[in-house]
């Protein structure tokens, strides 16, 4: 296993990973993995010239685990990244995210131009196209109304040895991995706090419609076998780049790209990274006194 | 100067290795000595009674059930040559202790590799590949044994054998089993049985083979057949494992039992002859101390070897963390208790396998009467009871000649 480092940045500590040398990348993880989903991808970035920094997002892995559901908002963690980067010396990297990881890579990638390079987005499409789910994505994101509720959802999903967490789950990702990472203490409740902080219907009724375009260059993957996050979301996704936009579909793959397709993620990775340039930004226009 | 560490337990089972998680984490020197090289599916058991999962929770080890892929089983369906379709009832089993769900199905070899991990990480030292162990007993016993770069020796204070049936520690040190054996049976892990309901399992008998299936989830179950020992070279040799899975072509199953003769091989299949072993004194000597299977067991049939186990492991570490002195005096209270569970269980496993585990037409009445005696007279529904809650927590007639004989001759 590859080590980690730990710094204290944003008001938490985050556990990351950071090897290689070259244009740095960051890659993004989502519920409820680590940077240890990213093990296939690191050692190929790194081959292939690449710095990469893969971060426990705050709430997971070996990262600090705050109980308090407002220690979870979108932009808090977005910060944490930002303020990981900085703290790195890194300027504009290559943002990589996956499930929660792509949201946070998307709402980065439109807030904070400047300050990356590409994106890839694995999984999750821009939240501009989860503003308005169709009914289809809204059941497929069930669960997502199960966890709101404190301490009842983690009671639930823990009865019985895990069971219902086990089915909603099934035998996708790191599955094996999983309950012995979320039975770290406070580490349930604060992978759930992620929905609540952002995927409660109070949060929906926040939400505006308009986005800040994507100006950097811009890649979605999506598998196939995904059964949490529909086609419409990645698909659909082009709409909110200005920059160059690329969408490719794995037949052969479910929701856990990196994992499922860990050859073919590589591929499009190291085939993306670096080699387009971004739109350029609208100078917003005056306004007239 | 050899290494003199508190325990030494031999065997890294189910016994062995919830043992050294307990002792480890109470801050004693324990090493673990296992002969497999690796965890892998020896075919043991892997159907965990409700009050085995309270003794794991009372021991630390809970959790390496879960993770290691246990499964709630929630519902048994008495599919059976005996009952006729529309008798065929849906017994709930989550509700026998409070506090617990139903049973749980569970890869054995993965739960034991999860909890040697545990228990290295909570400071024993795990010695895989251990290889011809040899135990002196006494007040300070000596265990040697080989590795791959040769031959070691270690003084603990004392041992604890959990070898399982091979009875290796207790054969040394002079403890006796009286064996008996009524039938034969053998047991597969399968995978793909989509067709199966995951909440369900299922125990019953047909023809001349008394089935069980119980699920892991995700279309995964592990399979067991009990035989008469006239068959016992069916299953075996090539071809054996269609066999095996063919003999779930049965009547009474849904589908004449096509989601499971339809499944996919996904471990060993053994077959081996259903032994009870009951020691001839208590399972302990100077210096050494028997858990598990290896200080005695009832018939699998039961399914109740593992609670046994975890409840050995359990009462012995309690005794070892709580008192200085470590004679065999003080696991009085173990061998007395385990006396007493063993005789229950014992029995119990005996009127189950007299009643399903025979074959032939008068053992099919046999089972239609006691069904009716069972349903006028809840009280004779005890021996059920038996691989639900701890065997003391059964009413005590269940235990009596003269409930057996009842039973038996009013079915007769
Ligand atoms: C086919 C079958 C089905 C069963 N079904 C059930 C069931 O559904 N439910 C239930 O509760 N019980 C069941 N049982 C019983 C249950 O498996 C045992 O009671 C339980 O495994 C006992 O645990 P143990 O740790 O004492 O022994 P074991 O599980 O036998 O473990 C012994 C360990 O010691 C190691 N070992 C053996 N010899 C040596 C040696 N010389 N040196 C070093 N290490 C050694 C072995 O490799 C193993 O790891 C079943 C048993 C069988 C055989």
């Amino acid at each position: 296993m590859m080590e980690k480092k730990t710094v204290h940045v944003n008001g938490v500590d985050l556990a990351y990973v950071d090897e290689g040398e070259g244009p740095p990348v960051v890659l993004l993880h989502g519920f409820p993995d680590s940077s240890y989903l990213w093990r296939n991808q690191i050692p190929a970035l790194v081959e292939g010239g690449f710095r990469v920094i893969a971060p426990d997002l705050r709430g997971f892995g070996d990262s600090g685990k705050p109980q308090e559901v407002e220690a979870y908002g979108m932009q808090t963690i977005v910060n944490d990244v930002v303020a990981l980067t900085m703290e790195l010396g890194v300027r504009r990297p290559h943002l990589v995210g996956h499930d929660w990881g792509a949201a946070i890579a998307w709402m980065y990638a439109f807030l904070m131009p400047r300050r990356i390079d590409h994106l890839v987005a694995l999984s999750v499409g821009h939240p501009g196209v989860f503003a308005t789910p169709s009914i289809e994505q809204r059941a497929a994101s069930w669960y997502m109304l199960f966890y709101q509720f404190p301490g009842v959802s983690e009671e639930l999903l823990r009865r019985n040895g895990w069971r219902l967490f086990k089915e909603i789950m099934g035998r996708d990702g790191d599955h094996d991995r999983y309950l012995r990472d979320l039975a770290r203490p406070g580490a349930l409740t604060a992978g759930l706090n992620w929905y609540r902080a952002n995927r409660s219907p109070a949060s929906e009724l926040r939400i505006t419609r308009r986005f800040p375009p994507v100006l950097a260059p811009a890649l979605g993957i999506w598998g196939a076998g995904d059964k949490a996050l529909l086609e419409e979301g990645m698909a659909a996704s082009g709409k909110f780049v200005k920059g160059p936009w690329r969408y490719e579909r794995i037949e052969d793959a479910g929701h856990w790209l990196p994992l499922d397709a860990p050859d073919q993620v590589n591929k499009l990775l190291l085939g993306f990274l670096g080699t387009e340039r971004p739109a350029h930004e609208e100078r917003r226009p005056r306004r007239r006194l | 100067m050899s290494e003199q560490p508190d325990v030494v337990i031999v065997g890294g089972g189910i016994a062995g290795a919830s043992a050294a998680c307990k002792l480890a984490a109470g801050g004693l020197s324990v090493v673990v000595l296992e002969k497999q090289e690796a965890y892998k599916d020896l075919v043991r058991g892997e159907w965990l009674a409700p009050w085995g999962i309270r003794e794991a929770r009372r021991l630390g080890v809970e959790d390496c059930f879960w993770d290691g892929g246990g499964w709630e089983i929630r519902e048994w369906m008495t599919w059976d040559e005996a009952v006729a379709d529309d008798e065929v009832e849906a017994v709930d089993m989550t509700g026998f202790i409070p506090g617990f769900g139903g049973p749980m199905a569970f890869p054995h070899h993965a739960v034991c590799e999860l909890m040697s991990e545990q228990a290295v990480a909570a400071g024993a030292r795990l010695e895989m590949a251990a290889a011809k162990i040899t135990v002196t007993p006494g007040p300070r016993p000596v265990v040697s044994y080989g590795t791959p770069l040769g031959p070691r020796e270690l003084r603990p204070r004392i041992v604890l054998g959990a070898t399982g049936r091979g009875c290796t520690v207790g054969r040394q040190v002079g403890i006796t089993m009286r064996n008996s054996m009524h039938h034969w049976g053998g047991g597969m892990m399968v995978e793909g049985m989509d067709g199966w309901p995951p909440d369900v399992q299922a125990m019953g008998t047909e023809g001349d083979v008394m089935f069980m299936v119980f699920p892991q989830g995700y279309g995964r179950a592990r399979l067991y057949l009990n035989f008469p020992t006239v068959n016992k070279h069916r299953y075996r040799g090539p071809g054996g494992v269609d066999r095996f899975l063919a003999a779930y072509e049965l009547k009474c199953l849904p589908d004449h039992g096509k989601a499971v003769t339809a499944a996919t091989p996904a471990g060993p299949l053994s077959v081996w002859p259903s032994v009870s072993s009951v020691p001839e004194g208590p399972p302990l000597t100077e210096g050494v101390v028997l858990i598990g299977d290896e200080a005695g067991n009832a018939d699998t049939v039961l399914g109740t070897g593992l609670s046994c186990a975890l409840r050995d492991s359990r009462t012995v570490c309690d005794i070892l963390l709580g008192s200085a002195d470590w004679s065999p005096a003080a696991f009085a209270p173990y061998v007395e208790e385990r006396e007493f569970r063993l005789e229950r269980l014992d029995f119990g496993a005996s009127i189950i396998s007299r009643l399903h585990v025979e074959f032939g037409p008068a053992a099919v009445e046999r089972r239609r009467r006691v069904r009716r005696l069972m349903a006028r007279n809840f009280a004779a529904q005890v021996t059920g009871l038996l691989n639900m809650v701890a065997p003391e927590e059964v009413p005590e007639f269940g235990f009596s000649e003269f409930f057996a004989e009842r039973l038996f001759r009013e079915t007769a």
